[in-house]
């Protein structure tokens, strides 16, 4: 059709399982189907895109009328939309160790219920236990001649205790997801240690807010570098200016030692064989050695921005693909963990992570710990519960002043534009100087 | 009105399990994205869903799909599901009710094509063009969707929904600023307003100066209170957290647990709210819930299997998270009222919103969380931005003492929130 200078079709089909046990009852168990497609033209001035739910694949006249109901839709944009090359090319899906469907789903409750029983204990009031297993089979094709099929496996679990004492209530949450296969085995020992938390932060106090040197755990600190750095970074925010890092590709925000890096490419729970517009995922230096090196990117945004690769492409099934994030990560350095915590001296260690969010805009960015201690003469001391830290983007990296030589990936689920897509954050322990602690303790 | 494949799955099912509810949604929406000041990109999306579960000696089995053409698949996974639950006590699916056919919350006049969405985004830019930050980006959408509720008992309910959703976001130097309005009614939203809030904010942010670590007395926009009320007051009202033992109210029946000036109740049938339905996505009457009445609990937010199993009745409160989403305890219209008043006449912090206040602690209401656009208030006018700091509190703990709810409301999602003012609470400076 005249004016058509790009499609693309992104259809999605696949099964849910999931099981839910609360206080050892079987809420529910079972599987449900979904199929989506998603069709994008880039017809003159912008995208028509059609979003439709169970999709029949079509060709010919049928094909070519959805194609021209984009077009119209396509008619009312007035941007100037450019497509970057980008190299093409899928990846192997990692072979599971043990594939989850071949486990009957009784196996699965009753493995799930051994969690949740292991988060059991006297001052436990609700032990809480989730599995979830996605699979989704993709087949990609565009106008250029690319096709595209592939399959991905998802699956894991959560498992939550919550302690109630003297009218406190207190919750500890692990979690364990991976794209290799059923994990659900010999697993007891994350119930346990849900339930030791929940119990623990019971006489944890409260932080006190303020200006303090703090240890990051991997976990956390991983966070850290998504929330901080990764957002900001993301190729459709510096295009429309809504990131404090637009235009400031080398400059120095950094310490030579930090390097924060997004590898859709890596087996992590953020991995993609391929990217949501077809290009092969590549690896992307954001930070590199404290300097802003590149942003992430689409075809779209690294025409019109550049600084980096297109690659970073992701979308829920039957969505449009948005610049994201897939496993981020800051590199490893050279400190022990003992070293970080003897240079800290004084300070406060944070562990595990409740989420974050950032305005990449304004630079801020807000993150929160599941649980700290307070750091006395490079020794842990005291529980803290409830803390949370936030942070300037262009001037709180400046304050990592060392990072550790292990890095810990941890698997989670990031939201953007009403989508939420797999991802993996992790890092190795980090010292951070003058963070800026939330808590409502007071002296 | 029910579609005749419904009838028959109801049919097929009862020769296996004592009851069966089809939730099935059809729509369609049309929407518009803003990079900067030009449309980019323009979208049609066609939803379709089924939702189906089984009941059968007290074991509850569920399953969807969005192809109904493939009902039988989905019927025989919610009855295999059905095998694993643990079974429960279990009095039966509602039996039909007359109730009003006429939906609550459907606008009749929208239109769901896109010169409705093109004239959304051109207001929203006039408005924007009343401060000199820059635009970013935007959207606005429209929708409409047919909800259809059948099951064994022989309900078959129809409900029809309208939506109207617009949002802009804009810069000045480093300073953001964000609007956004959603309703069933196109007369409901306000285009111009919204572009001229976002381009407000983010113009008069700008320059924050720095602000004293210690108690400061604040004022919480609708947006700000519906951020923390949301994720950690709501779900304490819930029936399920409060047997779990998940929530801190759950021992508090018939006392005071907040100021005795707020009120705080579900209103389903509230005219022209987002929110209004007649029926809960159980097919349960829906009615007003009053949970607090002047400070005091009255009661606790059930669906059926939550009521059944601890003994209560179901207040009208299931809801579903889309077709594939099985019922849960919910609010339709959450609406925080009591006295009103001038709030902001002495001087007060005012934040109009807060980043990560889904990271609070939901069990012990603790939280801390970023300023965003806020200001030293005088007489109710915006005087000094404040760049940035935390907010650190508990939710539970700041309902206790409340110094007063502002005049005018404001509906953020299905909550109808006023502003509220509250002295003395923790500011962190950087």
């Amino acid at each position: 059709m005249q004016g058509v200078r790009y499609y693309d079709l992104r259809h999605v089909t696949g099964q849910v399982t999931h099981i839910d046990i609360d206080n050892s009852v079987v809420e529910s168990a079972g599987s449900s189907f979904f199929n989506k497609a998603v069709i994008r033209v880039l017809y003159k001035t912008g995208w028509g895109v059609l979003q439709i739910d169970n999709y029949t694949p079509c060709h010919g006249r049928k094909f070519d009328a959805l194609i021209r109901s984009a077009c119209r839709l396509a008619g009312i944009t007035q941007g100037n939309v450019v497509l970057g090359d980008a190299p093409r090319g899928i990846l192997g899906v990692p072979p599971m160790k043990e594939d989850p469907r071949s486990v009957d789903i009784e196996e699965k409750s009753a493995l799930l219920s051994g969690i949740e029983q292991a988060a059991v204990h006297p001052s436990v009031v609700n032990t809480r236990a989730n599995y979830i297993e996605k699979i989704e089979n993709v087949q990609f094709t565009d106008s250029s001649g690319n096709e595209y099929a592939y399959e991905m496996c998802r699956s894991g679990f959560n498992v939550l205790a919550v302690a109630s004492g003297n009218g406190n209530i207190q919750m500890g949450y692990e979690r364990e997801h991976s794209i290799h296969g059923f994990n659900l085995r010999h697993q007891q020992a994350l119930g346990k240690k849900a339930a030791g938390i929940a119990v623990a932060l019971l006489e944890a106090k409260a932080a006190k807010g303020g200006k303090m040197r703090a240890v990051l755990d991997p976990e956390l600190a991983g966070v850290f570098a998504h929330e901080a750095v990764g957002h900001a970074s993301e190729g459709d925010l510096v295009q429309e200016g809504s990131s404090v890092l637009k235009g400031k590709t080398g400059l120095k925000i950094g310490n030579e030692n930090l390097t924060i890096i997004d590898d859709p490419g890596i087996h992590e729970f953020g991995f993609d064989p391929i990217d949501a517009e077809g290009v092969a995922v590549r690896r992307t230096e954001i930070i590199k050695k404290g300097i802003i090196n590149a942003y992430l990117h689409n075809r779209e945004t690294l025409s019109s921005v550049g600084h980096g690769i297109a690659g970073h492409a992701r979308a829920m099934p039957g969505e449009p693909p948005l610049v994201r994030m897939s496993n981020t990560f800051i590199e490893e350095g050279d400190a022990t963990d003992h070293e970080i915590f003897e240079e800290c001296r004084n300070g406060i260690f944070l562990k595990g992570s409740r989420g974050g969010q950032v305005d990449p805009g304004r630079g801020i960015f807000q993150f929160n710990a599941e649980y700290g201690y307070l750091i006395e003469d490079g020794e842990c001391t005291d529980m803290v519960k409830d803390v949370s830290l936030s942070g300037e983007i262009l001037t709180t990296l400046h304050g990592i002043v060392l990072c550790g030589d292990k890095r810990i990936m941890s698997p989670g689920y990031c939201g953007k534009g009403g989508q939420s897509v797999p991802v993996s954050d992790g890092a190795p322990h980090i010292l951070l100087d003058d963070a800026v602690v939330g808590g409502s303790g007071v002296d | 009105m029910a579609v005749a494949w419904i009838d028959q799955l109801i049919h097929e099912a009862k020769k296996t399990v004592d009851e069966v509810e089809v939730f099935y949604v059809n729509g369609i929406s049309v929407s518009a994205e803003l990079k900067q000041k030009k449309v980019n990109q323009a979208t049609t999306s066609k939803d379709c869903g089924l939702g189906i579960r089984t009941i059968h000696r007290g074991k509850i089995g569920s399953s969807a799909t969005n192809n109904p053409e493939q009902w039988r698949i989905c019927l025989d996974a919610a009855i295999a599901s059905g095998k694993l639950a643990t079974p429960q006590e279990w009095g039966g699916l509602p039996a039909p009710q007359s109730l009003s056919q006429t939906p609550l919350s459907f606008d009749a006049s929208l239109e769901v094509e896109p010169a409705g969405v093109i004239d959304l985004i051109e207001k929203m830019l006039t408005g924007a063009a009343e401060h000199p930050a820059e635009v970013t980006s935007g959207a606005a959408s429209l929708s409409t969707a047919t909800v259809t509720l059948a099951n064994s008992q022989g309900v078959r309910y129809t409900d029809q929904h309208t939506g109207v959703s617009i949002s802009l976001e804009a810069i000045h130097n480093q300073s953001t600023g964000y609007e956004f309005d959603h309703s069933s009614f196109m007369e409901k939203v306000d285009p111009e307003s919204v572009g001229e809030k976002a381009t407000f904010f983010a113009t008069e942010s700008d320059n924050g100066k720095e602000i004293a670590t210690g108690e400061h007395d604040i004022l919480l926009s609708p947006l700000a209170y519906a951020e923390l009320l949301g994720n950690v007051f709501v779900p304490a009202l819930s029936g399920r957290n409060v047997h779990a033992g998940r929530s801190r109210l759950g021992q508090s029946l018939g006392g005071p647990v907040i100021d005795s000036q707020i009120t705080m109740y579900d209103d389903p049938l509230l005219e022209k709210a987002n929110g209004s339905v007649r029926w809960d996505a159980e097919g349960t009457p829906a009615r007003r819930v009053d949970f607090i009445r002047d400070g005091i609990l009255e009661t606790f937010a059930y669906d059926l299997k939550t009521a059944y199993r601890f003994g209560k009745k179901s207040t009208g409160n299931a809801i579903r998270g889309g077709f594939g989403g099985l019922p849960a305890i919910g609010h339709h219209n959450f609406v925080v009222d009591g006295k009103r008043s001038r709030i902001a006449d002495d001087r007060v912090v005012y934040i109009h919103n807060v980043v990560g206040a889904h990271t609070a602690n939901p069990t012990s209401g603790e939280f801390s969380v970023e300023l965003s656009n806020a200001f030293w208030m005088e007489d109710g006018q915006f005087e000094t931005p404040l760049r940035s700091a935390m907010l650190s509190g508990n939710v539970f703990d700041m309902h206790k003492s409340i110094s007063g709810l502002s005049k005018e409301s404001r509906a953020i999602g299905s909550l109808v929130l006023p502003s509220i003012r509250i002295n003395k609470q923790r500011i962190i400076g950087k």
